[in-house]
């Protein structure tokens, strides 16, 4: 069942190029069902299944992929986001050709991803971490644009140098293990006499992690990359793909390599803080719409690595769910911030104010997400904050626990300078003429913003069934 | 083992070369070069498939596409090139910095002098690469379609 | 249900229909109010000398719904039903065309009630409630006075509202202690703990009393409140009450003996009292301002009468309480009736209105006999009492009561001088009589102060002396003529010299207005006078200052942290924003530089 995740969007990548006659609109369709159906296949499935044992299955002879708990609520979170990316950029892209060509780019994006959730092999997941790289510098340059050239250019420098780290990890790591499977790696670390070659190798495994996550301080070519790339693509790009190739690998990595190193976890945690608390109050002067979005998404990421760092079950359950919900109210204010773009044709605040007059969907949906991710109840990111610090203070990590929460205040302290610049108060003399953007936004935002809200309210019901579960892995 | 020291040295003296040239002719001759020594230590490596591919497509063919490349371009001024000259020490100053700095800070105690080497027999490395790394090669494919399709998206208008 | 329930549901009934009613039909609160009061009346008449309890369950917890009816409580009410009876009917008259009729006789049946309800109260918490409803409702009351009422309303609301606040920590002190919550079960023994609870309560009941330092808002109220309301409240049922209260302490709750320090405390607050209050009295110069600083020091001699803890002074200090419940209120009826007919108690413009108004000059003398104690009426004999009590603990607190008697004899001499005799102004010439109404109550006061005095056996065989009983009085009967002579001559000496005084000094001054202003500007008096008439010996003001400067402070120090948060942290974070933002220079080679550095720290930290 589970190769039909692979197997579904390759079979359409394919029927979708051999035949000239296809329409992009169609495959547009066809991406949209797919992930559709994805989202909908792992949230649906049944709960013992899964508490059975990991599902390794072979197709091929060593083709060997997993899943577990933690797959399936990335793999949901994926699902979500593409089908929202695949809305965007239809009625964001004109040019039928560019379109067809994101489409194309989206499905190869969504193999690499369902794969690299399911791969078990360290090699590997560099191989497909480098190749969603190469799918996310065309992403970023789509436009052609100068400043999404310049983005796409420092996302590739930055991205070679994190390229070199892992790979003198890999080599470091053959020094002393016969395999690169995650479990044999993990038991040639514990008999290795030499704790400093294991933890140099981890460590710069972590660091090229950190560099394709955007933590700070390795954030550089983030805010450049998310505001400069089309409106589709930044919200496919900050929504999973680096979500996906840097932090749920570093997770993969936290649950299976690291997880028990007292040095290695204060190292992820302080850099989570650290990029909680810059990326917050980066975002705070910004001037552009989506590069505030971009520093908030450092500061939001910052938590799930900081929760991540703590190494408990429910330290990590928690870092799961915040995935979750940040990938979604992420993706959300991105597609506001596509909305407006759409109508406006600008990203730059000073131009905005009082959208919500005009534009009462995105308005609306925008708070929302705003409220979500300041971490107000009911919405879903305040239970997934809640939980974080809730962790940290279970596991004695009293500083850090008061450092999430205070560091919340900021959060809503830029989110509020956002809606405030962007959403509320008086019209803008000028934007008189602006009207709701059509229904291919509305939907995608609607539909981020129930999930929101179902989330947050539903939240007991979240919990039990796909977020604890996750804590189970740490028992097998 | 000391010959490899010596070789993996002048590798070293070669990509920054290539790095540092100022004239891009210089540049791709180094890179070529680069590659030929790359290819002698694979040789010794025992691992003469890679080596002749990496001789003949990196050294070979790709110097042959760079040089013919450059030499559709402009030449350099003299003046650009003192400017440039005077830019490049200005831009790469805090490298070696760094280098020595991230040494000391790694292997100023603990160079890893008891490392045990887990040495993994010959027959087992081609066997690990071309018999039980199918999926590496499924990565490869998607790596390729990808190069594809950015093709078509950055440069299809350019042909029209 | 109880007959007991009767005393407190009628006129609650009253009070919710008075609320009830719309302007029309007039009159219909007026008769209300009088139908519900003469009502209580005469059931407290009945209830008079029986002796019955009643328990009705309420939360539980030893928190019910328990009355006691005894000698004690039983007189209270009927007092205290009498004097809502004699106010409503005089409120009849004076109240016509004032403002706020229907909130006016809410409260006075609201005050019978909760007063009614207190004294019967055989259950702490049960008797906290209504005592804590009287807060509220003197607040009202005096909130519907002139343009001045809400802010003496919120003084006299803070004052009682403190003390109160120390009788409920007393409460709950001697509830602890007794471990029940039941009045008639507690007798506590004088432990230190217990101490602290016994001057709690005294603080409360003093405090309702009037007595010093909790009496400021009085004055205050005597100008502002509606003056049926002075009548009613500070001069008769807050004197019944608190002194009710603190005799029930005194005598039952707390095992107190004549020697304790707190017997002493007492007997100091009043005579402080006392003296200080006749000396504020006598150099006022508006009738009800006078009256009001009476009232404190009456209570004075309540304090001073029971603080002595021995059966003469107790007899002498409850009789005085229900003394000066009659001629207080009768002198505060005569001030409202000169208001009323003279438009206006400004002592100044007052003068000859006894020709005018002979009857309530009539009253005005003898009550004004009875409060400077001169016999036979009432209030010589039960000061007289209080004398022997005084005399029996300690001749300082004689002392001060014989000097406090000889002020009040002067400025009552004054008041009346003042105000009825001397010659008469122009526009004082055309004052008529007040109506039936206002002097029917007047009348019938001054007749009970006659009959207290010459009679003195009714009020203390029948009323009082059963509430100690015998053992108590150690056989003793204090009714009568005052047995010590001695005494009496000494008071009557004391008298004369006031009388003798206020003639030596009218002619010298002019007129009898001015005849305390020797005293007035004398050395050292005058500067005390005038530190006192700017207010800085009333707790009160003195209090508000100091929170008006506090509050400043406050308000400096939540400024700063206004800076703080506003400022300061918003500043902060926005200069570390911006200097963050300068490391994004937009140059890749710098962003590798960083990345490298980063990495080598992280993997120096990792490592170490």
């Amino acid at each position: 069942m589970f190769s039909l995740l692979v197997l579904v969007p390759f079979l359409i990548l394919v029927a979708v190029n051999l035949s000239k006659k296809v329409a992009p609109n169609v495959a547009c369709s066809l991406t949209a069902l797919a992930t559709l159906a994805q989202a909908g296949f792992v949230v649906s499935l049944p709960g013992t299944l899964l508490k059975t044992n990991n599902v390794i299955f072979t197709w091929l002879p060593d083709f060997k992929l997993a899943i577990d708990e933690f797959s399936i609520v990335v793999l949901a979170a994926i699902g979500i986001v593409a089908f929202v990316a695949c809305c965007v950029a239809r009625s964001t892209i004109n040019d039928p050709g560019q379109r067809a060509t994101f489409m194309n780019l989206l499905l190869v994006a969504l193999i690499g991803m369902n794969t690299t959730v399911m791969l078990r092999d360290i090699f590997s997941i560099y191989l497909f971490v480098e190749t969603i790289a190469i799918i996310s510098f065309v992403l970023i340059s789509i436009d052609r644009g100068r400043l999404a050239l310049e983005g796409a250019f420092k996302y590739l420098m930055l991205s070679a140098f994190a390229t070199i780290l892992m790979l003198s990890s890999i080599a470091l790591m053959l020094l002393f293990s016969p395999t690169l499977e995650l479990s044999g790696l993990a038991e040639a670390m514990s008999v290795y006499p030499n704790p400093i070659l294991i933890k140099l190798s981890i460590g710069l495994f972590l660091c090229g992690l950190f560099i394709k996550s955007g933590l700070f301080p390795f954030h550089w070519w983030l805010p450049d990359a998310y505001s400069a790339a089309h409106s589709a693509a930044s919200v496919l790009l900050a929504g999973i793909i680096t979500k996906v190739v840097g932090v749920y690998v570093l997770m993969r990595l936290s649950l299976s390599i690291f997880g028990e190193s007292l040095h290695i976890q204060a190292m992820v945690m302080a850099v989570g803080a650290l990029s909680i608390i810059t990326g917050a109050v980066l975002a705070m002067t910004q001037k552009n719409f989506k590069r505030m979005l971009a520093y908030s998404s450092i500061s939001q990421v910052g938590y799930i690595i900081l929760a991540t760092g703590v190494g408990t079950p429910f330290a990590f359950a928690a870092a799961a769910f915040h995935f979750f919900n940040h990938a979604t109210f992420k993706s959300l204010l991105f597609v506001n911030a596509a909305s407006v773009e759409k109508r406006l044709g600008t990203m730059d605040m000073r131009e905005m104010g009082g959208l919500s007059n005009r534009m009462p969907a995105t308005g609306i949906t925008s708070l929302v997400g705003f409220l979500s991710t300041a971490g107000l109840p009911p919405f879903s990111g305040f239970w997934s904050k809640f939980m974080i610090v809730l962790a940290l203070w279970a596991a004695g990590k009293y500083f850090y626990a008061a450092f999430a929460l205070l560091a919340s205040i900021l959060t809503l302290g830029y989110m509020l300078i956002l809606q405030r610049n962007v959403f509320f108060g008086k019209l803008k003399d000028g934007l008189g003429g602006v009207k709701e953007v059509g229904p291919g936004l509305v939907i995608p935002q609607l539909v981020l913003a129930a999930i929101i809200v179902l989330v947050g309210v539903c939240f007991p019901f979240v919990l039990n069934k796909f977020i604890f579960p996750v804590q189970s892995i740490f028992l097998k | 083992m000391m010959i490899d020291l010596i070789l993996l040295s002048v590798l070293l003296i070669m990509v920054i070369w290539t790095v540092m040239a100022i004239r891009l002719v210089r540049s791709a001759v180094g890179l070529a070069l680069t590659s030929v020594v790359l290819s002698i230590l694979m040789f010794r490596l025992n691992a003469s498939l890679a080596a002749v591919f990496e001789l003949s497509v990196c050294a070979g063919l790709i110097s042959v596409i760079f040089i013919t490349t450059i030499s559709f371009t402009r030449r350099m001024s003299k003046s650009d090139f003192k400017t440039r000259r005077r830019q490049r020490l200005s831009k790469f100053w805090p490298l070696p910095l760094i280098i020595i700095a991230a040494a000391i800070l790694l292997f100023w105690r603990h160079f890893p002098s008891e490392v045990i080497f887990i040495r993994v027999p010959a027959e087992n490395v081609r066997d690990v690469l071309w018999n039980t790394r199918h999926i590496d090669l499924f990565g490869q494919v998607l790596v390729l379609l990808a190069g594809a399709f950015g093709v078509v998206a950055l440069f299809k208008e350019n042909k029209k | 249900m109880s007959i007991l329930i009767l005393p407190i549901f009628i006129p609650l009934v009253a009070a919710v229909l008075i609320l009830a009613t719309r302007g029309k039909p007039r009159g219909l609160k007026e008769a209300l109010t009088l139908v519900a009061t003469a009502a209580t009346l005469a059931i407290s008449v009945q209830l008079f000398g029986k002796e019955i309890s009643f328990i009705l369950p309420w939360i539980g917890h030893g928190i019910d719904l328990s009355l006691r009816l005894d000698r004690f409580s039983g007189f209270i009410v009927l007092f205290a039903s009498l004097f809502a009876f004699l106010t409503a009917l005089y409120s009849v008259v004076s109240m016509r065309g004032k403002d706020h009729p229907k909130q006016f006789y809410f409260y006075l049946l609201i005050i019978l009630v909760c007063t009614n309800a207190a004294v019967l109260a055989n259950n702490l918490i049960f008797m906290l409630f209504f005592w804590e409803g009287i807060l509220l409702a003197i607040f009202g009351m005096i909130a519907i006075g002139n343009k001045n009422a809400f802010k003496t309303a919120t003084k006299a609301f803070i004052i009682v509202g403190i003390s109160d606040l120390c009788m409920m920590g007393g409460l709950a002190i001697t509830g602890y202690l007794a471990s029940t919550l039941t009045i008639s079960q507690i007798h506590l023994e004088l432990t230190p703990l217990a101490s602290i609870a016994f001057v709690l309560l005294m603080i409360g009941a003093i405090a309702k009393g009037g007595s010093m330092p909790f009496h400021s808002w009085i004055p205050s109220a005597a100008t502002d409140a509606p003056l049926p309301f002075m009548a009613l409240m500070p001069a008769a049922l807050e004197k019944l009450l608190g002194i009710y209260f603190l005799s029930r302490i005194t005598l039952e709750m707390f095992k107190l003996s004549a020697g304790s320090w707190i017997s002493i405390t007492m007997m100091t607050i009043g005579a402080a009292t006392i003296i200080l209050a006749v000396m504020m009295a006598l150099v006022q110069k508006e009738y009800k301002r006078l009256l009001s600083y009476h009232a404190i020091s009456q209570v004075g001699y309540m304090i001073l009468g029971i603080g002595t803890c021995v059966p003469a002074g107790i007899i002498g200090g409850i009789f005085h309480m229900v003394n000066n419940a009659l001629y207080k209120s009768c002198l505060f009826f005569t001030a409202g009736s000169v208001e009323k007919q003279a438009g206006t108690t400004d002592l100044e413009r007052l003068g000859g209105l006894w020709k005018q108004m002979p009857i309530t000059f009539a009253c005005f003398v003898i009550t004004a006999l009875s409060i400077s104690g001169v016999p036979p009426f009432n209030g010589f004999f039960s000061k007289e009492l209080i004398y022997d009590g005084a005399l029996e603990r300690g001749k300082i607190f004689y002392l001060a009561a014989l000097i406090g008697s000889f002020f009040t004899a002067a400025s009552f001499l004054k008041l009346g001088h003042a105000a009825f005799c001397g010659k008469a102004s122009q526009e004082n010439r055309r004052v008529k009589e007040a109506p039936l109404g206002m002097l029917v109550p007047m009348a019938v006061i001054a007749f009970l102060c006659i009959l207290f005095g010459v009679y003195n056996q009714l009020p203390i065989e029948k009323f009082i002396q059963p509430i100690l009983g015998h053992a108590r009085l150690e056989g003793h009967n204090f009714s009568g003529f005052p047995a010590n002579a001695w005494l009496t001559l000494t008071t009557i000496v004391v008298l004369i010299a006031a009388l003798i005084h206020h003639l030596i000094a009218a002619k010298a001054a002019g007129s009898g207005l001015k005849a305390s202003e020797h005293i007035h500007h004398a050395p050292v008096l005058g500067t005390i006078y005038q530190a006192a008439e700017r207010k800085w010996f009333d707790p009160y003001e003195v209090g508000m200052k100091v929170v008006h400067i506090a509050s400043l402070l406050l308000m400096a120090i939540d400024r700063i942290i206004d800076w703080l948060y506003d400022g300061f942290l918003a500043g902060t974070a926005f200069l570390a924003s911006r200097a963050l933002a300068l490391l994004q220079t937009g140059n890749y080679v710098v962003y590798i530089v960083w990345s490298l550095v980063s990495a080598a720290v992280a993997l120096a930290f990792m490592v170490k």
